[in-house]
């Protein structure tokens, strides 16, 4: 009880914890984007360039020795069974450097690079750019569209549902076909236009809807800060990470909305019980999550990214649900 | 337990997906190896056996492994290249005998027969897939075009297990992707972009180009195709290769037109025949004089290839006769062509993480049941959960199966993300059905409108990755690389929530009630 009175005496004012750190996560991806062109750090899935997979037991000190003579920019990563034991050395260079890369580790090796003895992939910049656009793409609309459902389903009015309709299919042929391929100022203010349209339509008409985005959006904005500051490359695979966990953080979202829209108890009641509820799922998410990067870390494949971003986004899931999603909510209910 | 309408249908959908994985009669009871390749140009092809038959025995030997079918070809590793031995193959449903030589084990690939009909993707099975690009853009048509001659070159060459497909970047241009199932030919570069213009001229004239229709036939066996001869140089070995081949009539008489015009030097004509391959020298062949304007059909190509032993020198020698064979067959592509894309994936290592996969989702289960019995403390409910969700990986895979979709990694993660979404749904619907304050059928009600929920707004996120939304412009390039993941994950929550999730709250009311 004594948290209780705690809690609803202070609720409000914990909603400036996520605001601080949410504005704190959107400065330092500002002072990213200034610094570096872009808000990610992409790795050689998005950015083009050669990666050659060799089975050695070769010291990735030795090849980087061996590599340096030759070559600048390049990168030398070993990957291994769950007992410690090296099973193969992945080598990264620009796609200018493939074949000086090759004739190198032939060399080195003393044998020819076949597709049964390696693994080479290279991509062209041009291509890995676009598959980068199209993926930006991909994921801001994905959040737009979750939203969208969000909205559809807890407002009620039947003229701000249709423009929410309209407006975000628009959004869609906006995307597909101008957004990133004509003016980026241009496009960009279209895109902010959108947005901001669709926000003020949100607020407006359900407070509940606009905090269950605004939850998903905290927790891809700090796990993309975080991600950013401990300097991980992401890949294609690292991008889809953050689909999922549109996915898994709107999940808790969903299920405090109804449960505090629908109660038939006290606030806090229903509050508690969503509580429960929810941390069961995001804990076991993170509990198999974390079973399973242990068991196939070693193997340095696109899963660990996947799992490695997922956690942290659930780690924030937790921050952002229970505190910015259900004070705003209970604000929003007890002012009815 | 009372098994309900729903949990029937739950059951219902689990043994057709197991029929979907293991098919019926399940494959693990047949004995023998699957062919996995074939080289087209062989005897053994013209003999009848194709990819996917099973052979069974060879001479009276029962094959049930790898192992058998090497050992029972072993006595022909000892043999002369020429030298030919009898073999009777028995396949499911035809025997074959006949005389092979020893290149009939290069001509067959094997593996086990699958136990499983879940097809992997190159990045666990291994195989190259390349994404190509035109000098100019190329509209649907022309798209098509080069996918059929690349079709063509590539059957020729003799690589049978080739997916062609076409991708779209965001600025509407057109290329074409290749995917080749298991190891892949070295100069696989070459052999997809090279345009393969071939043209043999006198002087500045052409007397004849690749293609049908001054090539009327390439000799690829017995005499008119061999390597001729091996021999020392510096730095290891070189083996020359020549192969006939068969001109039209209009080509030989243009042949005979340009020689008649040439004079005479020695026993050779004063200008020699001379091939190029895109516009680049590659060989020339003297002309007897015995040839000067006459009408010959029948040509003789000839070149070399070299390696740092004899035997790298007789593959390469090999490989370059094959591509140069190649490129008469088919002809020069329409356009020039540039990778945008080459991934080889060597199968090395795709095994060892599958299994590696399996042993994760594995501990993920057991960490998961755990969670869910601390928290219920009902071991019936944690067997429960944990028994629906493993029959969602079951209902993912048998879709998977039946629609033939090759499971690569991103389908993996679609697949974990789907089981994750299911678990936090099934534990939505046990807390609800614990709700103290309303009746079973409102707490039910309560529990399927989040999850309902929670579905479409994960459907909606995945849309955009699937390239279903290519009339808006959306996704239709990654969607090549990351369409598993958004197929599984709507495989996944989708028959969730219409099959696994009702049977799991028929169960839970049983449970809580």
């Amino acid at each position: 009880m004594r948290f209780e009175s705690w809690y609803d005496k202070n609720y409000k004012k914990l909603l400036i914890i996520p605001a601080a750190v949410l504005a704190l996560s959107l400065i330092y991806l500002t002072i990213f984007y200034i610094q570096t062109g872009d808000i990610i750090n992409k790795d050689v899935s998005l950015t083009g360039g050669t990666t050659i997979t060799i089975q050695t037991d070769i010291s990735p000190q030795q090849l980087n020795d061996i590599i340096s003579q030759n070559l600048t920019d390049f990168e030398v990563k070993a990957i291994s069974d769950n007992a410690g034991n090296q099973l193969q050395l992945i080598i990264t260079v620009g796609e200018e450097n493939t074949e000086t890369l090759e004739t190198i580790l032939e060399n080195f090796l003393g044998y020819k690079l076949t597709s049964e003895n390696s693994s080479k992939e290279t991509t062209s910049a041009s291509l890995s750019t676009d598959f980068y656009k199209q993926l930006v793409i991909a994921v801001l609309l994905a959040f737009f569209w979750m939203a969208a459902v969000v909205f559809l389903i807890f407002s009620k009015g039947k003229k701000a549902k249709f423009w929410t309709i309209v407006l975000n299919i628009a959004l869609g042929f906006f995307m597909g076909n101008f957004f990133l391929k004509t003016n980026p100022v241009i496009s960009a203010i279209i895109f902010i236009a959108f947005a901001a349209v669709l926000i003020r339509i949100y607020i407006k008409n359900s407070v509940p809807a606009f905090a269950v985005m605004l939850s998903a959006f905290a927790d891809i904005i700090m796990t993309l800060a975080l991600v950013n500051f401990l300097g991980i490359k992401l890949s294609t695979a690292g991008i889809v990470a953050f689909l999922m966990l549109i996915g898994y953080s709107v999940d808790t979202d969903i299920l405090l909305t109804t449960r505090l829209l629908k109660k038939h108890e006290s606030t806090n009641t229903a509050l508690f019980g969503a509580f429960k509820t929810g941390t069961t799922m995001t804990i076991t998410s993170i509990i198999a999550i974390t079973t399973a990067l242990i068991v196939v870390f070693p193997f340095a494949s696109v899963l660990n990214q996947i799992f490695t971003i997922l956690l942290m986004g659930l780690g924030f899931d937790l921050f952002n649900t229970w505190i910015t999603n259900a004070s705003i909510i209970k604000w929003h209910v007890e002012k009815q | 337990m009372k098994i309900t309408f729903r949990i029937w249908i739950l059951i219902i959908a689990i043994l057709l997906s197991l029929i979907s994985i293991f098919s019926i009669p399940p494959t693990f009871f047949e004995k023998g190896v699957v062919v996995s390749s074939i080289e087209q140009n062989s005897t053994i092809f013209q003999d009848g056996l194709r990819k996917d038959m099973i052979i069974q025995s060879i001479n009276g030997q029962t094959i049930n492994t790898i192992d058998d079918y090497s050992q029972s070809l072993s006595s022909l590793n000892n043999m002369d290249i020429n030298e030919t031995q009898k073999l009777t193959i028995n396949t499911k449903n035809l025997e074959i005998i006949n005389l092979y030589t020893k290149k009939i084990i290069n001509d067959i690939s094997v593996e086990e027969i699958p136990i499983t009909r879940i097809k992997t993707g190159l990045d666990l099975r291994g195989g190259a897939r390349a994404f190509i690009k035109a000098d100019v853009p190329l509209n649907d048509a022309q798209l098509n075009d080069l996918i059929s001659i690349s079709e063509e070159r590539l059957n020729v060459y003799g690589l049978s297990d080739v997916k062609f497909f076409k991708v779209k970047k965001s600025s509407g241009e057109n290329l074409m992707g290749i995917e080749i199932a298991g190891s892949s030919p070295e100069d696989l570069e070459k052999l997809i972009t090279e345009q393969g213009h071939f043209e043999a001229k006198i002087g500045n004239e052409t007397v004849f180009v690749g293609g049908d229709e001054d090539i009327t036939h390439v000799g690829r066996t017995g005499q008119d195709s061999l390597i001729t001869d091996c021999f020392e140089v510096e730095g290891g070995e070189a083996c020359n290769f020549r192969f006939t081949i068969f001109l039209s009539e209009d080509a030989a008489q243009r042949h005979a037109d340009i020689t008649d015009n040439l004079t005479i030097n020695g026993s050779y004509l004063s200008k020699k025949l001379d091939f190029f391959i895109d516009g680049k020298p590659t060989s020339s062949l003297n002309i007897g004089v015995s040839l000067k304007g006459t009408v010959t059909t029948q040509i003789s190509i000839s070149g070399s290839g070299s390696g740092t032993t004899r035997n790298e020198a007789i593959e390469a020698a090999k490989a370059e006769m094959k591509k140069l064979q190649t490129i008469l067959i088919t002809g020069s592509l329409p356009f020039k062509l540039e990778i945008e894309k080459l991934d080889k994936i060597s199968p090395n290592l795709g095994e060892q993480f599958t299994r590696q996969l399996l042993m994760a989702g594995l501990f993920a289960i057991i960490a998961v049941s755990l969670v869910v019995f601390v928290r219920y403390r009902k071991i019936k409910i944690s067997i429960a959960l944990v028994s629906v969700s493993l029959s969602e990986v079951l209902i993912i895979l048998g879709v998977a199966s039946l629609v033939g979709w090759n499971l690569d990694l991103p389908s993996i993660a679609g697949i974990i993300a789907a089981i994750g979404t299911g678990i936090d749904s099934q534990l939505i619907i046990l807390d609800e059905a614990r709700d103290k304050f309303a009746s079973m059928i409102q707490r039910i009600k309560n529990a399927l409108f989040i999850i309902v929920t929670a579905f479409t707004t994960t459907f909606v996120a995945m849309i955009p990755l699937t390239g279903f939304l290519g009339f808006m412009g959306i996704g239709a390039a990654s969607a090549g690389l990351l369409k598993g993941f958004a197929v599984t994950t709507l495989i996944g929550i989708t028959t969730g929530v219409l099959i696994s999730r009702p049977a799991f709250a028929d169960i839970a009311k049983q449970l809580e009630a």
